[in-house]
């Protein structure tokens, strides 16, 4: 077992969060800080080398220009002086006999030459003994040299990065702890808001969403698209509970109906009676058909079905044929049907389901509007606009929003034949070919105008 | 000679109805409850009609269609399908089948439909005719003329189709969804009137002088021409 999951089984959140952020800090700090006293550390030595390269060269330079009796008397003027730098000097003869210097003897055990040698030594006029850096060599006729120069300096460089580490260390101990627990609170606040929306959601109550405005850029855009998921699910069952209900209601009238006629049929009545209440049932099951089938096309054309039998279809001609279809049932009620726009126009879409739409906008027209009814097409070279216009009631402002709904017929509109699914399905074609529908006021009457996007791949017919 | 008829369905309770149907009209039913049984009934190539549902187990309905029409087979096919869009459809269509019909229908369609392409006969095979006739009613395909009792009678162009259609299926129902697909090639169900209207204005034409009516309305099915009430 790793320790990150052993630490993950028996630490509660805040700590592990805190260790985390701890040893990140420790990362990020650690290598600085070795960084800086490697750097520093071998600066200090590079000074203190040509402190003794210096002090060499000084006594050299002396003992050959002014000779080896000179040579003792000019080293200690110097280092009372401080001409030699490095602040410990020591001449001696061949039999070890101190010449000059401030050191009372040679070292014990310190080989000539050498050159670098760490000793706590105690030179004379000084009140304690430090560490010095101490180079060795020998001068003719056996003598031999020392100097030197403190390096206590360096440890005390030394002990302070590493107490300027331990300390920076101890820091991060609490920040790392309170920087946890800042970002862990912070996390809980959105993760908690987050769980709130999502238990009301589970509750049943679908309006609730996230605060988008505060808490930075990646709360701000997970909000922004878990909103956008509870839009689309909200419209989704809301979509789904309407055809639940509507569809319940649509068929419980024409059950109840049947129910009726059938119990009528079953008790008897003369035979032409009987006949007719087991042709009402027919006729229900048909109207139960339509509205089963108007509902699975208009679900399908919603999720995008028939783009791939999207063909080279004449809409001049299509509107023809749909008023023919229409004409006579039209003139039974006293109503025109004219066709409007040039003669031909050509669009790439789904023939059947355009003429299913239209079919439905005419139908709704013959029975709810009144005449002439103007059926028409113009070409707006990006999209194509279709339009049934009738000069009845029409519909309300205020209502047509509504009743473009699915289902969401207008009451008066239920007493009527049909599926009450023309404008939904007219919707949903109108969407399969990119476009939308609108509901104008043709004052009097409705206007209907579907708009269909041309897709880019017309010029290859 | 009696008939036969395959019906390919796995669901037992849609298969019997269909089949006590066809039995109840003078045919001889075999059902197949799978695609590879249905397909080996099929292939002897005995029956007047098929009729297969597009999804069946083992086997895909479109796929014993394929396998079919590949070993020449040109029995008439009418699929039937709980997938009713008009591209499900054509789909159905293209793949070979001669007619296409959503579930749930009415048998008395089902049954229109199967007669029908009966009538048309396998794809191709269909003979030259250029005079259609019920007892006084003659149409001339080539002239585009009509006469009843030897007076001409003028029609729309719509009009001529219709009654074409009428008269190629003489004694057998022609449903209100037939006569929209055949007529103006749409498939949607008119639902209302639509095709009523449309039918009374051609008896009116062809019916109206005084002569034995011709064309009879099948109630809460369609319409069927002949010559015998």
């Amino acid at each position: 077992m790793s320790i990150l999951s052993a630490l993950r089984l028996r630490l509660p959140a805040p700590i592990r969060i805190a260790l985390i952020s701890l040893a990140f800090s420790l990362v990020i700090t650690l290598p600085v800080l070795l960084f800086v006293y490697h750097q520093t550390d071998s600066l200090f030595e590079d000074r203190i080398h040509d402190r003794l390269d210096d002090d060499v060269r000084d006594v050299l330079f002396a003992d050959s220009s002014s000779g080896a009796a000179a040579l003792p008397g000019l080293m200690d003027q110097a280092l009372r002086t401080g001409e030699l730098r490095g602040g410990v000097a020591l001449l001696v003869d061949a039999r070890g006999h101190k010449l000059a210097g401030n050191l009372a003897g040679w070292p014990p055990v310190l080989p000539t030459p050498s050159e670098w040698n760490e000793i706590r030594l105690y030179p004379e006029g000084q009140v304690r003994p430090d560490l010095f850096a101490i180079r060795t060599l020998a001068l003719g006729d056996g003598r031999r040299l020392l100097v030197g120069t403190t390096i206590g300096e360096r440890e005390r460089m030394r002990a302070a990065l590493v107490e300027a580490l331990l300390g920076a260390l101890l820091l991060a101990v609490p920040l790392g702890l309170i920087g946890g627990w800042v970002i862990l609170k912070i996390a809980e606040r959105r993760a908690r808001a987050i769980g709130n929306v999502a238990a009301r959601i589970a509750g049943g109550d679908f309006s609730h969403r996230l605060d988008e405005a505060t808490g930075g850029e990646e709360f701000a855009m997970l909000a922004a698209a878990i909103n956008a998921m509870l839009e689309r699910i909200e419209e989704l069952v809301e979509q789904l509970r309407l055809v639940t209900d509507s569809l319940a209601h649509d068929l419980r009238s024409p059950l109840t109906r049947m129910r009726a006629n059938l119990e009528r049929a079953a008790t008897g009545g003369v035979g032409h009676r009987r006949q007719q209440a087991l042709e009402a049932v027919s006729l229900d099951i048909d109207r139960m058909l339509r509205i089963i089938s108007a509902t699975l096309e208009i679900s399908s054309a919603e999720a995008g079905a028939g783009k791939e039998h999207f063909e080279s279809v004449d809409l001049a001609q299509l509107l023809r044929d749909i008023a023919e279809i229409y004409n006579p049932m039209a003139e039974e009620r006293g109503v025109r049907i004219v066709t409007e726009g040039p003669p031909t126009l050509l669009y790439r879409g789904n023939r059947q389901s355009i003429g299913r739409a239209v079919a439905n906008l005419v139908d709704n027209a013959v029975k709810y509007g009144d005449g002439p009814i103007d059926i028409g097409a113009a070409d707006k070279g990006e999209s194509v606009e279709l339009w049934i216009a009738d000069r009845g009631p029409g519909i309300p402002t205020e209502l047509r929003e509504q009743a473009l709904g699915k289902y969401r017929r207008l009451e008066e509109a239920r007493t009527t034949e049909g599926s009450g699914l023309g404008l939904a399905l007219a919707r949903a074609v109108a969407r399969l070919h990119g476009g939308d529908i609108e509901l104008l006021d043709n004052g009097p009457g409705l206007r209907v105008v579907l708009t269909l996007r041309r897709a880019g791949d017309l010029s290859l017919l | 000679m009696t008939k036969k008829i395959l019906v390919v369905e796995d669901d037992a309770t849609t298969a019997d109805y269909v089949a006590k149907g066809f039995e109840q009209n003078g045919y001889v039913v075999d059902v197949a409850r799978d695609g590879r049984d249905g397909l080996f009934h099929a292939t002897d190539g005995k029956y007047a009609a098929i009729v297969l549902d597009r999804m069946l187990p083992g086997m895909d309905g479109l796929a014993v269609l394929g396998a079919l029409r590949a070993a020449g087979i040109d029995t008439p096919v009418i699929v039937l399908s709980a997938l009713g869009s008009t591209d499900e459809r054509v789909k159905g269509l293209k793949s070979g089948s001669d007619d296409y019909l959503t579930k749930p229908f009415a048998f008395s369609e089902l049954i229109a439909r199967v007669e029908a392409l009966q009538r048309r006969g396998p794809s191709g095979a269909q003979p030259v005719v250029t005079t259609l006739r019920c007892a006084d009613l003659a149409m001339d395909l080539l002239a585009r003329r009509v006469e009843r009792n030897g007076t001409r009678v003028e029609l729309q162009p719509r009009e001529f189709r219709l009654l074409e259609l009428l008269l190629r299926n003489q004694g057998q129902v022609v449903t209100r969804t037939m006569m929209l697909e055949e007529v103006w090639d749409y498939h949607f169900d008119p639902g209302t009137n639509v095709i009523d209207v449309h039918i009374s204005r051609l008896r009116k034409k062809i019916d109206d002088s005084g002569r034995e009516p011709l064309l009879h309305t099948v109630r809460g099915v369609g319409y069927m021409l002949s010559d015998s009430a």
